[in-house]
């Protein structure tokens, strides 16, 4: 039987307060979930048998509500599903070891959540209108070359499917620093990946101060009335998935 | 997605379905590796790394093209590479069964390879 690692606590509580209080939390498809301590953080874990379960989304999903319901009392790091290791000696062993990153992790993410951002796009529209405004930079057959082959012609298609490309990135580079700008008094950390589909352009999280929840809904709600061209998804808030700079070997 | 969790939702009904497809396709292709399939996880591996090469040469070409450093005899011929080039990766492509989507390995917190 290994241990499967749900998420490293911070806690002023005492050991048996904290044991008492994710006794209420059910661990993964039903399993007994428990914490072990090391000075004032501690893991919560709880017994896996990997045969017994096949991994799935389910089980991810299901680990997904152990931290969550973990958070709602608790400053936690949350550890990435399929984190299993053999015994609770190796688990205290790994607190232990790791005690210094896995403080300063919970320092930075003390009272905060994370919020996630996605923003969509029409893309034959959008990409139509960078077109139409890049009118001046059309790429022609006879900058490059004289002959038009069925090899030339390729290129060509190439070249202007790049600068496309560019042009949209660069785009969406612009939208990110508007937020950017947008949220400046919130001050949220923040993480952006651009273009993760053609529709998708940009999927962003923050990590927000609590008492600016409500602060950043509204920015939010605010930007994306500004931005009629376009869909916005905002979620959370959730545990700070995002933000733990953490390895483990 | 839990409903709880939305606070603000203009995306249209289909557009929100491919947002869930692009959660759900990082959380398979992170947990579905299995002795089973490790051929396939293999070939879907190697196939990545060629398409990462493939479009990194591609880019370097059309550098170069745009750079006017090239004959025109060595554009042609630059042409004709990369175009079968591509043509043998989607051959590869359909040997495996793979799509696009498949040939970007999610890389955790460095992000998607391409």
């Amino acid at each position: 039987m290994e241990k499967i690692i749900y998420a490293i606590i911070a806690s002023n509580r005492s050991h048996a307060e904290l044991s008492g209080l994710v006794k209420g939390i059910q661990g993964i498809s039903g399993s007994d979930l428990y914490v072990l301590t090391f000075k004032d953080i501690s893991v919560a874990v709880s017994d896996f048998t990997p045969s017994k379960y096949t991994i799935s989304k389910e089980l991810a999903i299901d680990f997904a509500r152990v931290i969550e319901e973990l958070s709602q009392q608790v400053i936690l790091l949350p550890v990435r599903f399929g984190t299993f290791l053999k015994s609770d000696e190796i688990v205290n062993q790994l607190l232990i070891s790791h005690y210094d990153s896995f403080l300063k992790n919970l320092q930075k993410v003390e009272n905060k959540y994370e919020f996630g951002l996605k923003a969509l796009w029409d893309y034959e529209k959008c990409s139509e209108k960078i077109r139409t405004k890049s009118a001046s930079e059309v790429v022609k057959a006879g900058d490059y070359f004289s002959t038009s082959t069925i090899h030339t012609n390729y290129l060509l298609e190439k070249i202007k499917k790049h600068r496309m490309e560019d042009a949209l990135l660069k785009h969406v580079e612009a939208l990110v620093e508007e937020i950017l700008r947008h949220l400046a008094e919130i001050n949220p950390d923040c993480k952006f990946k651009k273009m993760v589909t053609n529709s998708i352009i940009l999927d962003a999280v923050f990590l927000v101060k609590k008492n600016k929840k409500d602060e950043f809904i509204q920015a939010i709600e605010v930007f994306k009335q500004q931005h009629n061209d376009l869909q916005f998804l905002l979620t959370g808030p959730w545990p700070p998935y995002s933000f733990v700079d953490i390895v483990i070997d | 997605m839990n409903e709880n969790k939305i606070l603000l939702n203009s995306v249209p009904i289909d557009e929100f379905e491919e947002v869930i497809e692009t959660v759900e396709n990082t959380v398979s292709s992170r947990i579905n590796a299995t002795p089973d399939n490790a051929d396939h996880g293999l070939a879907q591996l190697v196939l990545t790394l060629i398409e990462l090469i493939r479009k990194l040469v591609e880019k370097q070409a059309i550098r170069r093209v745009e750079g006017g450093s090239l004959s025109e005899d060595e554009i042609e011929r630059l042409g004709e590479t990369l175009m079968k080039l591509e043509m043998k990766m989607e051959e590869l492509k359909e040997i495996f069964n793979l799509t696009d989507e498949d040939l970007n390995i999610n890389l955790g917190p460095l992000g998607d390879l391409m």
